[in-house]
């Protein structure tokens, strides 16, 4: 009653109980897990079925022929894969979550190619058979993970090295990615072996590199912003960071949500707001809504916008402030930027101006009798 | 001999019934489909139709749709003759395969220019009335629109010529002067939403972290109807809006009235017991401007600290709107609500100001959503199911208050005008 793919497919079919039992008590009913988790055991329930009533579609059980069975390198994978899917049981998700893909396809392709040795007498056309069935995944799949592999390096190159010799990388691999198809577009009758070999020494190339990437690590300057992190600067005093956003409204995600542009020109500061014709000498902006505020910096001193954030802790930056003087301050600020230079400031105003008895306001240090009032609704 | 050929020809007599038949009752189906279709189409109540525009916006994007359609119409029908024509002229009937042929150049060329020239004219026309409509140089009014789930809020900054000489903030319903072009800054304190009035213009996605920016005008006074068109959530289908085109004179006094103070209940009222109802419970996720509590000190709502988006509607005027719970619900009762939206463009302002009266309001609709408000719309309320929100609401909870309460509450909410 029960040959080799009832057995499989029982075996299966108990694990995803088990599983779906252990996940039901042990992580939540409602997650999606156990949906899936029932699904799965639904679907191995009928196959199991299947096989049983059609006792699968043979009276008799063929022996195999030794002669016909090919060495096979999936159960060593199969293997590895379960060692990576428990230790990522106990260290971490990434290795629990890449055993569970390698596992099941691991378990697919020696699946496959147990049944197409047994397909029929003729060891040419069971490869065949396992080559049609799985060709249309594997290639697209093995692609994938390629062309992952080569963009995942060539990020790793062009983070190591300077910015102008990214560009220069960059002009050049794209001219020599160009000169290459070319010659083969211009002589199409070229050796399949001689355009493999140059596509594999380029892809080699680019692996190589990437991991000298690896190894010298990022730039002097991501490095030294990434330690500064300029973007959660809240310190209103002395600091100055060599790497900030100078062209801020340059880049596409600041410049969608600019709730102003605060000008210090002639030592006059001024608010631009989308939609309103000329200067601003107020803004309103919407409450528990992070906005960003865009300052620059036209006086001949370096400068830096300071916002009040009310009379009490009403208001937030994006980050939970620290445990240093900034709540007895209840202000936030830019950086000191130079002329010509612009930086934003993104805060989160939670209670209305009607909750403060001072007014919500922005400032520039050393500019006397110049502010932009704030208006939260 | 002859009786087998009096069996064929009655056998040939019944086929040919059985065919006709057949088709009489696909003729008869196909009729009552196509004419249900047709008169599906001629709804009289349909505020959201696309194809009748008020305003100059949404009069540019008809005026390009419709020769749009009716080229594509035109096209399509030719199309469809055509398959069906090939159809039936070249089904198999046993007939030997023609001979096959490969190319025609001259008609291949005939078959891409064509449809190429056609789309470049479409596209022409199509870039101009986007740029026209994407324009914000000419704005008169600029109002903020901020959605989360499931409402949109509207906060109107300081424009001295418009009398806004303090932010005015409302939801549910967007007031504007009519004739005027408005400039919506949208942007959403959640997931991404999208607002649509169709009689005033085409939709705006309003995105987290992004302002959008999006032009209404509307030629008539009136209310507009709107509808989230960008799935939100539970309630996306309970996300709607209108818009409400007011007279520049009767815009004036909406806006005065909305930054007019505060007016407490009198003392002793059962309006005043619904005070203090609202500053025990509501008060922690909606404002009212000018509220105090008995300590003299405003009332400050947080919803920041209830709400997941960060916000619930300020509550101040609330009367004045003609909706709540994000405008799926009138506060008008039937016959009041017609009043209003089918009155003449002349009485329309009168009739809007008015707001809502104890004898217009649509009591039980607005009692049960105090009694228990994820009953009447789907929202993520349930307490103990918040952990993802980190015990934050997506809506309004359960307040388990009392008739009583509620009888306080609704005495007191209609004196918010």
């Amino acid at each position: 009653m029960f040959k080799i793919g009832s057995k499989l497919l029982l075996g299966l079919t108990g694990f995803a109980a088990l599983n779906l039992v252990a996940h039901v008590i042990f992580v939540e009913q409602l997650a999606i897990g156990g949906v899936a988790l029932s699904i799965a055991f639904a679907a191995l329930v009928g196959l199991t079925a299947t096989v049983l009533i059609t006792n699968e579609g043979d009276d008799e059980v063929q022996p195999r022929d030794a002669a016909l069975l090919r060495a096979s390198m999936w159960p060593l994978v199969t293997v590895a894969a379960l060692v990576l899917f428990v230790l990522g049981l106990v260290v971490a998700q990434v290795y629990f979550v890449l055993g569970i893909v390698v596992l099941l396809a691991a378990l697919a392709e020696w699946m496959v190619q147990s049944w197409s040795e047994s397909a029929s007498d003729d060891p040419a056309h069971n490869e065949s058979a396992r080559r049609r069935l799985l060709h249309p995944i594997e290639f697209p799949v093995i692609a994938a993970l390629g062309l992952g592999v080569i963009i995942f390096s060539f990020s790793r190159i062009m983070l190591a090295i300077s910015k102008s010799a990214g560009a220069v990388v960059f002009m050049v691999v794209a001219a020599v990615v160009l000169l290459v198809g070319s010659m083969i577009a211009i002589r199409p009758r070229l050796k399949p072996a001689l355009v493999g070999t140059i596509c594999l020494v380029g892809a080699v190339g680019i692996v190589a590199g990437g991991i000298a990437g690896m190894g010298a690590g990022l730039r002097t300057e991501l490095v030294e912003a990434a330690e500064e992190g300029h973007y959660t600067h809240r310190e209103c005093g002395a600091e100055k960071s060599k790497y900030f956003d100078k062209k801020a409204m340059k880049t596409l995600s600041l410049r969608s949500n600019v709730a102003a542009v605060v000008e210090l020109r002639d030592g006059m500061l001024t608010a631009e707001v989308y939609g309103f014709e000329g200067a601003r000498q107020t803004i309103s902006v919407p409450r528990a809504n992070p906005v960003t505020i865009i300052f620059r910096n036209f006086d001949d001193a370096e400068r830096r916008m300071v916002a009040s954030l009310g009379t009490s802790m009403a208001a937030a930056t994006t980050e939970e402030p620290a445990e240093d003087d900034h709540g007895a301050k209840n202000v936030t600020c830019t950086q000191l930027i130079p002329t010509g230079a612009e930086q934003a400031l993104t805060i989160t105003y939670n209670k209305p101006s009607i909750a403060q008895d001072e007014p919500f306001t922005l400032t520039v240090p050393g500019i006397e009798g110049q502010s932009i009032e704030v208006l939260v609704p | 001999m002859n009786h087998e050929r009096t069996i064929t020809t009655n056998e040939t007599s019944r086929l040919s019934v059985r065919r006709m038949t057949a088709r009489r009752v696909v003729a008869r189906a196909t009729a009552a489909i196509g004419s249900l279709v047709v008169l599906a189409s001629c709804a009289t109540n349909a505020p959201q139709d696309t194809w009748q525009p008020k305003g100059p916006n949404s009069q540019m994007i008809d005026d390009l749709q419709r020769p749009v359609f009716a080229v594509a119409g035109i096209i399509g029908i030719i199309v469809f003759v055509a398959v069906v024509y090939v159809i039936w002229r070249y089904k198999d009937r046993g007939q030997p395969i023609p001979e096959q042929t490969h190319g025609k150049p001259a008609l291949e060329i005939t078959l891409t220019v064509i449809p190429a020239l056609i789309l470049a004219v479409v596209g022409v026309f199509t870039v101009r009335v986007i740029f026209d409509l994407a324009r914000t140089d000419d704005t008169e009014l600029v109002i903020n629109v901020t959605g989360q789930q499931w409402w949109w809020e509207y906060d109107y900054p300081v424009q001295n010529e418009w009398g806004i000489t303090r932010p005015i903030i409302t939801s549910g319903q967007l007031v504007m002067p009519v004739g005027t072009k408005v400039l919506l800054r949208e942007t959403s304190r959640d997931v991404i939403h999208s607002y649509w009035i169709p009689a005033l213009n085409g939709k705006r996605d309003a995105v987290p972290g992004r302002i959008h920016t999006l032009r209404l005008e509307a030629d008539e006074p009136g209310i507009y109807a709107g509808q989230c068109t960008e799935f939100c959530g539970l309630s996306h289908a309970n996300m709607r809006m209108e818009a409400v085109a007011l007279s520049e004179e009767d815009f004036a006094a909406w806006v005065a009235n909305q930054q007019a103070a505060y007016r407490a209940p009198a003392e002793g009222t059962l309006a005043k017991e619904g005070e203090a109802v609202f500053l025990n419970q509501c008060v922690r996720c909606h404002q009212v401007d000018g509220l105090k509590r008995a300590d003299g000190t405003l009332a400050i709502a947080a919803p920041d600290e209830n709400v997941w988006s960060g916000a619930a509607p300020n509550l101040s005027k609330f009367m004045t709107r003609n909706t709540f719970a994000g405008a799926m619900f009138d506060l008008l009762r039937d016959a009041c609500r017609d009043d209003v939206w089918k009155a003449e463009s002349a009485e329309f302002g009168s009739k809007y100001l008015a707001g809502v009266g104890e004898a217009c309001l649509n009591v039980s609709d607005l009692r049960a959503w105090l009694r228990n408000a994820p009953a009447e719309k789907p929202m993520y309320a349930n307490p103990t199911l918040l952990t993802e929100t980190n015990g934050k609401y997506r809506g309004m909870p359960n307040l388990g208050l009392s008739e009583s309460d509620i009888d306080k509450l609704v005495a007191y909410l209609l004196t918010l005008k």
